[in-house]
């Protein structure tokens, strides 16, 4: 027993010892692999392509690689990461000075990244052909003046280029549409909130079929951006140095949000919610109204193949607060982006380019429904005319295309150098959307202060990053 | 009259250049051995400093930097530190965390009554060992995705349950003031397996004859838990909750699967997984690594504590 107390004090104080050195970065499921060598290639001719997708972005990018080393006698290798840790291990191949020559980037983290030297500017390496052929939004996402710390501006250097774009889209169920007999929405003109919630009241029922059905479900986290936009707020100024959200406008915008569940009751509980997420009660043709995104559009698609009867789908305008507003959703985007220290820059960059233009690799994204083309003649020519339609995409794709060209914003948080003061808005946001305990007005007047000293804090950060790199 | 020994005789057919050679030879062999010990000690030595002294020391400096993670750090002291005292998420997360270790004795003494109950004689024994011991070899984040389902406020198999005699159970999750229990109840549902099996071996190394005298002085069952069994696997409990206050101090994946946003109010969220978000989501590595040395210590100083309290209490049958 002595021995056993021995051995289980020396234990317990190493690992007491170790905790500090230990914690944090560890995987979502605890489980361990051989790490590949993310390291980038030695030889003239040698690439490594590190990043994270699904296995129709593997069979895209296969293919759009063998082109590729066919064309320049490169030889690319190619690292897949799981996409909860993609982020990690790029830290730490970036931390142990393994950086590969070509790979992901969020473009929420850019600026840290180019302060620390690690991505080439790619502005003498892309062509403007090619720049002016992909959507606006694809290539200022990845723009960046390192003096002010501006982003988006497209006269600034460029660090990246767009995997993809991602418009999150709006869309409602053709098919409970039919059922209640209900004039189908515009597909160009947005609706109003009151022409929605009146809309959403009449898609509520519990008796009219032998299921209930709701309006609308929206998680406020990734859904009300879209309604506070469209009713002229925002969380932070176009500057990106002040937050903005204890405005009369912004609190009502929220309020209303809030209210679809608390008053005007055209939204699933949040019982009914947790026992069946609002996602799995649209696909079950349950909501009338949901966000459709390119990523979805395949599930969507063999849901509704499998379920004529409850549902179809298509996509629309998200509402404005008042007729003649401009609308507007957000607009996500992934990066491929080049190591500064890489030994093949310039080759590097060509695939990088590959990787984001190339039109056979963006056919057969687009193809398998991943994504929408990142290249604007084919997306608004042969694309949207003939390929979209004969692929699968559902009817207003247009849609999709119109947020990418201009009704597109990146989310807020991802246009400065920490996204923590945005972050913040959402700690205790169920007390407003799903209790009702404390009103929008009272919420946002509470956020204000932290957010803005948590933004400050950023902008310091972000100076002191570029001072010491 | 010159007489010679043994001994001198011996002696005298060393020469001086076979001692020489001889200490030569054992010398040698010294060098050698002590090239070997040198050797063997080296690779833990190496392995420490390594693995344990050399990230221990970069922590501390990097605990007293500005540093993103990626980029070069800049000494600043120990403004983390005063920035860690004045952070109220800081604190706020430790608050949670300690909050967790109530599950540390309720789940010590149900996997002591279980291993009472399982040292008997009873049908069916192996069974629920086995039973109680799967959550133990089962993937944390495929149960932190059941009970995750099973908290579900409407039709959750707990609120279910609770139904059956009654209770109208919360919405687990979703309620700043349930949801710690929750990941509370089911971290000790987690654990049970692996600390009624240590309490189990050691309840079965009691010697016999303890009891058996005990019985003989008339002792009631209570006394001979009380005066026999609970001072015999005390080694256990006290191993049990020092490497529990570790584990739990550390907890992570449970909340990042089921709260990713560090629950409702943030009543969720632990140390390690804000310390996870300010490393790798806010890019502020040297906060982090004060936060994370912050609750090293902290572990380390109850730990010590345990120690001392453990001493006061050690006793020997021998």
């Amino acid at each position: 027993m002595r021995k056993f107390k021995t051995a289980a004090i020396t234990a317990t104080m190493v690992g007491a010892l170790t905790l500090a050195a230990c914690s944090g970065g560890s995987s979502s499921d605890g489980s361990g692999s051989a790490e590949p060598d993310t390291a980038g290639g030695d030889a003239p001719n040698e690439l490594t392509f590190m990043f994270r997708g699904s296995d129709y972005d593997k069979a895209a990018y296969q293919t759009a690689i063998d082109k590729f080393e066919e064309e320049t006698g490169a030889e690319v290798t190619m690292i897949i990461t799981d996409a909860d840790q993609y982020a990690t291990k790029l830290q730490a191949a970036i931390a142990g000075n393994k950086v590969p020559d070509v790979f992901y980037i969020e473009p929420g983290k850019m600026m840290g990244y180019v302060y620390a030297g690690v991505l080439a500017d790619l502005t003498d390496y892309v062509g403007q052909d090619v720049i002016d052929n992909i959507w606006d939004f694809g290539t200022d996402a990845y723009r960046f003046n390192t003096e002010t710390g501006e982003r988006g501006n497209s006269a600034d250097a460029l660090y990246g280029l767009p995997k993809d774009v991602g418009p999150f889209g709006f869309g409602y169920n053709t098919v409970l549409f039919e059922k209640l007999g209900l004039e189908a929405p515009s597909a160009d003109e947005p609706m109003t909130f009151d022409e929605f919630v009146a809309l959403c009241k009449e898609l509520t029922q519990d008796d009219e079929l032998d299921y209930q059905t709701w309006g609308t479900g929206l998680n406020v986290v990734w859904n009300s951006q879209a309604f506070v936009w469209g009713a002229g707020a925002d969380w932070i100024s176009e500057d990106q140095k002040t937050v903005t959200v204890d405005t009369p406008e912004f609190a009502e915008a929220l309020q209303w949000f809030a209210d679809l569940g608390l008053v005007e009751g055209v939204t699933p509980s949040v019982e009914q919610a947790q026992s069946l997420d609002t996602y799995q009660r649209w696909m079950a043709g349950e909501i009338g109204f949901f966000p459709v995104a390119p990523w979805d559009i395949a599930t969507y698609n063999s849901v509704a193949e499998e379920n004529p009867d409850t549902f179809g789908y298509d996509v629309i305008p998200y509402p404005v607060a008042n007729e003649g507003d401009d609308w507007s959703t957000w607009l996500g985007s992934l990066g491929i982006a080049v190591s500064e220290n890489s030994k093949n820059k310039e080759l590097a960059a060509q695939l990088a380019t590959y990787l984001s233009t190339d039109l056979d690799a963006q056919k057969t994204l687009a193809e398998g429904k991943v994504q929408i083309p990142n290249l604007i003649d084919y997306a608004t020519g042969e694309w949207i005319e003939t390929d979209a339609p004969a692929a699968g995409w559902p009817a207003n794709t247009k849609a999709f295309l119109e947020i990418a060209e201009s009704k597109g914003k990146p989310l807020p948080g991802v246009w400065t150098y920490t996204p923590e003061w945005y972050d913040n808005f959402w700690i205790g946001i169920e007390n407003v959307v799903d209790n009702g305990s404390q009103t929008a007005a009272d919420f946002v007047a509470s956020k204000q202060t932290e957010m803005q000293q948590l933004l400050d804090q950023s902008w310091i950060s972000a100076d002191q990053a570029k001072v010491t790199g | 009259m010159a007489t010679t020994t043994d001994t001198e005789q011996v002696t005298s057919t060393w020469t001086k250049a076979d001692q020489k050679a001889a200490r030569k030879r054992s010398a040698a062999l010294h060098r050698k051995e002590h090239g070997w010990a040198a050797a063997f000690m080296a690779a833990p030595v190496i392995g420490w400093v390594a693995f344990l002294l050399f990230p221990m020391g970069f922590s501390i400096y990097a605990s007293m930097t500005n540093w993103n993670g990626i980029g070069n750090m800049t000494f600043i002291g120990l403004d983390n530190y005063t920035r860690l005292v004045q952070d109220p998420y800081f604190w706020k997360a430790l608050w949670n965390t300690v909050f967790y270790m109530i599950g540390i004795p309720i789940g010590l003494a149900i996997s002591l009554a279980l291993a009472l109950a399982l040292s008997r004689k009873i049908r069916g024994r192996t069974f629920f060992r086995t039973v109680y011991y799967i959550p133990v070899i089962s993937s944390l984040a495929a149960i932190a995705i059941l009970w995750q389902w099973a908290y579900n406020g409407d039709f959750g198999l707990v609120n279910q349950a609770l139904s059956l005699v009654g209770i109208d159970g919360p919405n687990w999750l979703q309620d700043p003031t349930f949801a710690k229990p929750a990941l509370i109840i089911m971290a000790v549902w987690k654990g049970l397996g692996y600390s009624t099996l240590l309490y189990l071996a050691a309840v079965q190394a009691v010697p016999r004859s303890l009891y058996e005298a005990a019985s003989l002085d008339g002792a009631s069952g209570w006394k001979k838990f009380t005066k026999i069994t609970w001072p015999m696997v005390q080694p256990v409990t006290f191993f049990l909750v020092v490497t529990n206050i570790i584990a739990g101090s550390m907890i992570f994946t449970e909340i990042n699967i089921m709260t990713p946003t560090g629950g409702p109010s943030w009543s969720t969220a632990s140390l390690v997984w804000y310390v996870w978000n300010q490393a790798f989501r806010n890019l502020q590595m040297g906060y982090a690594t004060a936060m994370a040395l912050v609750l090293g210590i902290l572990v380390l100083i109850v730990t010590v504590i345990q120690f001392r309290i453990n001493r006061a209490n050690d006793f020997s049958i021998d």
